[in-house]
């Protein structure tokens, strides 16, 4: 294959190909965010003062953040597979009165605190039998998610997108949501996609519910963190008729804001490779209205935001995601925008201040403040350190998966099993 | 598992990565060195084994960062950075090599060469002072054994009770010191010609124990041996013995010098002149020290033919060249000759100090020889007449079956008058028992050990003049046989004569100079220390590497001061008042 790759006719075809992308999608990118460019300079882009080095807060608080990681080939017998999941919860304290900080909090203090070791690793098997596969799925997810009454599962989201008119699974069967009360009933029903499942698909999904509960488990442990930080984006995709989650998934986010909210906890997810386009261009008009050298954040309102939505994001209906806020941030010239998405509800309440965007200003630069000052350590700089840190403590590298597929032969020579090795096929046939 | 691990000091790391001869170690972030030896523990396949690793290099390590550069960098730049709890992730990853491992065999540690590989992810262990001291004594015995001190086995910047010496037995392997000026040679010269003088009273306080008596003839070109260099020296080691003690261990003197009238009172008693005749000195001692054309050699043999021990004298008699003899032969050789002449201890007539120092050579005693106030060449042929003497005379011991076959030898190899002077005193020491010529002699491996140093060696032992008749080719060569070592003391390697490096079976390394002369080290040492050059490098005065052809391990030495030494062992010097009540009840 290299004497294809190393050809001018392979960079013609990339040539070609980009080519084509920035004449039909980047200049109508372009043109589209031209449109909004006056609302983002002036508007939605800002500054964010930093903490100075050495402050002391009156009361340090402590921040958390959660990051799993996983194999869907662990091992395959016959048509069944078994996933390997892990997750990682990092507490750190903001310890500036001690000089030092973001100090994590030791590893026993946490596991007592979270009732688990960390970081967190577990296995799950899954069958592609059609009917058993999403049984299966639905009992996995109750077993991973630790909220398994249904009615507890899915009201949460329906509160918030109703602003609070859904309280009782009753309150459904008056809503436009009675048609769909069947499949509400339990957690094989919430799988909308039963049938189409992919081994992937049931991999995201499954860590997905992982890196849930680990966040549910911090937010209601004594730890009592300011801020927990989830890995990616608080992104729901919802039936398009029933409006409403077509995975557990979706309610399991939702019940986790909801927990959090109540617990008083800034729930947020950051997102390094985002889909936001035009984030280069925002980039460079946030550089041209603070400076270069500057910290800056960049609201992306959606249609119900005072202004409404922006034109760049007319088409793509998954930005804001359903009951988010997302915003784009830099923390140093060296680093491209990475976005942040926020529970919306919990926006509403303690951001936003309706009728005084100034106010509103405020109170994002105090949470920016927040943000930046967890995003220094000198290694991962610009980028959240308690989520850094989670990253690293979880991600399965790839020896570590081939160890714990060897120990996972062991396992099924001790059970008598053994010829049905876990090392992939291909590996027979020197492929 | 038979070991308390406590016992090795402090858990420091777990092996990563290596193979026999090399390991890669992760450890805490502690303040390690270069030359640090570590123990790993392992037990695989139900061995218990502790491995030594001896660190040559370390690097800072980061968990979760792969570039350090780049964080470096981002402190610098971004100026209000920061590194959350760093300290947990602030790890050592130190490099080094293998030395071997311990392993109990018949109830007894044997140290074996790193043939093996220590378990995965095996603890290692800091060896701590105080701590591991016993431990490492009893697994490395067969490797630090011996009863010529040459230090403490080092531990990076600390060292261990865990005396290094060398064995008697091996010492006419010869041995070399090598070190650049202010590495301690003179230090380790006084220890070791302390632990002689202590091995040997051991030997005469329990007579039924064997024990090799050891002699040394020591070059001293400083005059420092005797007075010591800061605060004692070896007289204060004769001086804290009692009578009895000192006449068994050093008899009437032990140290040698050109003008006894010079000397402070209280030495002088312990020493006499330096002369040695012109009728002791042979052909060959001088071909040793310096070059002779073809002509010379050819003209000295044929005056040595006729004149025998009287050949120099005749020599510096002749007025003009014989007949047959190139014309301007006579007057190189009698240049040569000149500095005999003029010397004050080259005397054509007199009494020589060589009977007395076979004597005391052939009873186990040590000489300190002050060369300080002769030249470079008077010395260099005192150390070769010495030698030579020595190793003629063992040399006739060895070749003969009875003490008359001795007597025919010896006149043979040696100065008629020198011979007569000691033949008596020989036949004693040589005899298995009896006087007559009939009489047995004994192999000269059952008598003392003899070593003579060789200082500013590669004036006399380089290529040039090892290619001709030296001295101490043979010796170097045949020494073992006679049980006669060589000292051989050296500020560099590269210089000496391949045959010599060759033959020396010890080598104690102390700081060298330059890259070339670590090199020349490396390279010449009787077992492989390659990848061990960064270890000279950071090298102190008093510290050396110890290598030997005999042991598996090169042993990195700390030579503690004399003065140390003295002050710790000067009350041992005396008999114990247990010792005297003893004999006074016998009595």
């Amino acid at each position: 294959m290299l004497e294809r790759i190393l050809t001018d006719e392979f960079r013609n075809q990339l040539k070609a190909t980009f080519m084509d992308i920035r004449e039909t999608q980047e200049k109508k990118d372009e043109n589209e965010l031209a449109k909004d460019e006056e609302r983002l300079r002036h508007k939605l882009i800002d500054s964010i003062e930093p903490y100075r080095s050495d402050v002391v807060f009156d009361t340090d608080y402590m921040v958390s953040a959660v990051d799993g990681s996983g194999s869907s080939e662990l091992a395959t017998l016959n048509d069944v597979r078994v996933h390997l999941l892990s997750t990682s919860t990092i507490v750190l304290g903001t310890n500036t009165k001690n000089g030092a900080p973001f100090m994590p909090m030791d590893r026993v203090t946490l596991e007592a605190a979270l009732g688990r070791a960390q970081p967190y690793v577990n296995s799950y098997w899954h069958s592609g039998v059609r009917g058993d596969a999403r049984e299966k799925m639905a009992e996995t997810l109750e077993d991973i998610y630790p909220v398994s009454k249904i009615p507890d599962l899915i009201l949460p989201f329906f509160r918030d997108t109703t602003n609070g008119q859904i309280q009782s699974i009753a309150d459904l069967s008056n809503s436009r949501y009675s048609e769909h009360a069947a499949m509400l009933q339990t957690m094989e029903s919430l799988i909308f996609y039963g049938q189409f499942l992919t081994n992937t698909h049931v991999h995201d999904e499954l860590r997905k519910a992982s890196e849930y509960a680990a966040a549910r488990a911090v937010i209601t442990s004594d730890i009592r963190p300011k801020y927990v930080l989830l890995d990616g984006a608080m992104s729901m995709f919802l039936h398009q008729v029933g409006q409403y989650p077509i995975m557990p998934t979706g309610f399991m986010l939702r019940e986790l804001c909801s927990v959090a909210r109540d617990k008083r906890v800034v729930l947020c997810a950051v997102s390094k490779s985002h889909t936001i386009p035009g984030a280069d261009r925002i980039a460079e008009l946030a550089e041209e209205v603070i400076g270069k050298s500057n910290k800056w954040f960049c609201f992306l309102p959606g249609q119900d935001d005072p202004g409404g939505g922006l034109h760049i994001l007319e088409k793509r209906t998954y930005i804001p995601p359903p009951l988010a806020v997302p915003y784009l941030f830099s923390f140093s010239q060296d680093n491209r925008p990475s976005r942040i998405d926020f529970d919306r509800v919990w926006w509403l309440q303690d951001i936003f201040v309706a009728g005084d965007p100034k106010k509103t200003r405020q109170n994002e630069k105090a949470l920016f403040r927040d943000i930046e000052f967890m995003s220094r350590d000198a290694r991962w700089y610009g980028y959240p350190v308690a989520l850094a840190l989670a990253h690293e403590e979880c991600k399965l590298s790839y020896e570590d998966l081939r160890l714990a597929k060897e120990i996972a032969d062991d396992v099924l020579q001790e059970l008598g099993m053994g010829i049905r090795r876990t090392v992939e096929l291909r590996e027979d046939y020197n492929l | 598992m038979t070991l308390d691990v406590k016992t090795l000091g402090d858990l420091y790391g777990k092996v990563a990565i290596g193979n026999q001869a090399m390991l890669g170690i992760m450890g805490n972030n502690r303040d390690i060195s270069v030359g640090e030896i570590f123990m790993v523990y392992s037990q695989r396949d139900g061995h218990e084994r502790v491995f030594f690793f001896r660190v040559s290099a370390l690097q800072n390590y980061l968990r979760h960062v792969d570039d350090m550069a780049r964080v470096a960098g981002t402190l610098m730049i971004e100026g209000d950075a920061y590194l959350s709890g760093i300290k947990r992730d602030m790890l050592l990853e130190v490099e080094g090599k293998m030395l071997g491992y311990a392993e109990m065999e018949n109830g007894k540690y044997a140290f074996k060469s790193p043939r093996r590989l220590p378990d995965h992810l095996a603890d290692v262990y800091r060896p701590v002072p105080g701590v591991s001291d016993k431990t490492v004594r009893e697994m490395l015995s067969s490797q630090t054994g011996g009863e010529v001190l040459i230090g403490d086995l080092q531990v990076g910047e600390a060292t261990l009770d865990v005396p290094v010496g060398i064995p008697a037995k091996f010492l006419p392997m010869h041995m070399g010191i090598y070190g650049s000026t202010g590495s301690g040679k003179s230090n380790l010269m006084m220890v070791m010609i302390k632990s002689i003088l202590d091995s040997n009273l051991e030997g005469i306080r329990s007579p039924n124990e064997p024990r090799t008596r050891i002699s040394a003839f020591c070059i001293d070109p400083h005059d420092e041996f005797a007075k010591g260099v800061t605060k004692f020296g070896i007289q204060n080691v004769v001086e804290a013995m009692d009578q009895d003690t000192r006449s068994a261990v050093i008899g009437d003197f032990y140290y040698l010098t050109t003008h006894l009238k010079a000397t402070p009172r209280e030495i002088q008693r312990y020493g006499r002149e330096i002369r040695i005749l012109w009728e002791e000195i042979l052909p060959h001692d001088l071909y040793t020290i310096m070059d002779f054309t073809p002509q010379m050699v050819s003209f000295i043999d044929a005056q040595y033919a006729i004149n025998k021990e009287n050949w120099i004298s005749a020599i510096l008699d002749l007025t003009e060249d014989p007949d047959m003899v190139q014309k301007g032969t006579l007057n190189a050789v009698q240049r040569r000759l000149r500095f005999i002449e003029r010397s004050p201890i080259f005397v054509r007539s007199g009494s020589s100090i060589l009977d007395d120092v076979f004597v005391a050579m052939e009873t186990g005693r040590v000489l300190v020889v002050n060369t300080s106030l002769m030249s470079d060449t008077e010395q260099f042929l005192l150390t070769t007449v010495v030698a030579r003497s020595i190793s003629d005379l063992r040399r006739a011991a060895k070749s003969s079956g009875t003490l008359g076959d001795f007597e025919t030898q010896g006149q043979l190899r040696l100065p008629a008058p020198f011979f007569g002077r000691i033949k008596t005193k020989a036949r004693s020491f040589y005899t298995k028992g009896g006087k007559s010529d009939d009489s047995g002699v004994r192999d000269p491996r059952e008598m003392p050990v003899i070593l003579v140093t060789v200082e500013e060696a590669p004036s006399i032992l380089n290529p040039q003049l090892m290619q001709g008749q030296s001295v101490f080719k043979d010796i170097s060569r045949q020494g073992r046989k006679f049980n006669i070592g060589l000292v051989v003391i050296s500020q560099q390697v590269s210089v000496l004569d391949n045959v010599i490096l060759s033959q020396m079976n010890t080598q104690v390394n102390l700081r060298l100079g330059n890259e070339h002369e670590i090199q020349a080290c490396v390279d010449n040492a009787s077992i492989n220390i390659s990848g061990m050059e960064n270890e000279f490098r950071v090298m102190v005065k008093g510290d050396a590497i110890l290598t030997a052809s005999y042991r598996e391990l090169p042993l990195p030495v700390h030579v503690p001061l004399f003065d140390t030494l003295f002050e710790r062992d000067k009350g041992k010097y005396k008999p114990s008042k247990t010792a005297r009540s003893s004999e006074k009840h016998t009595l």
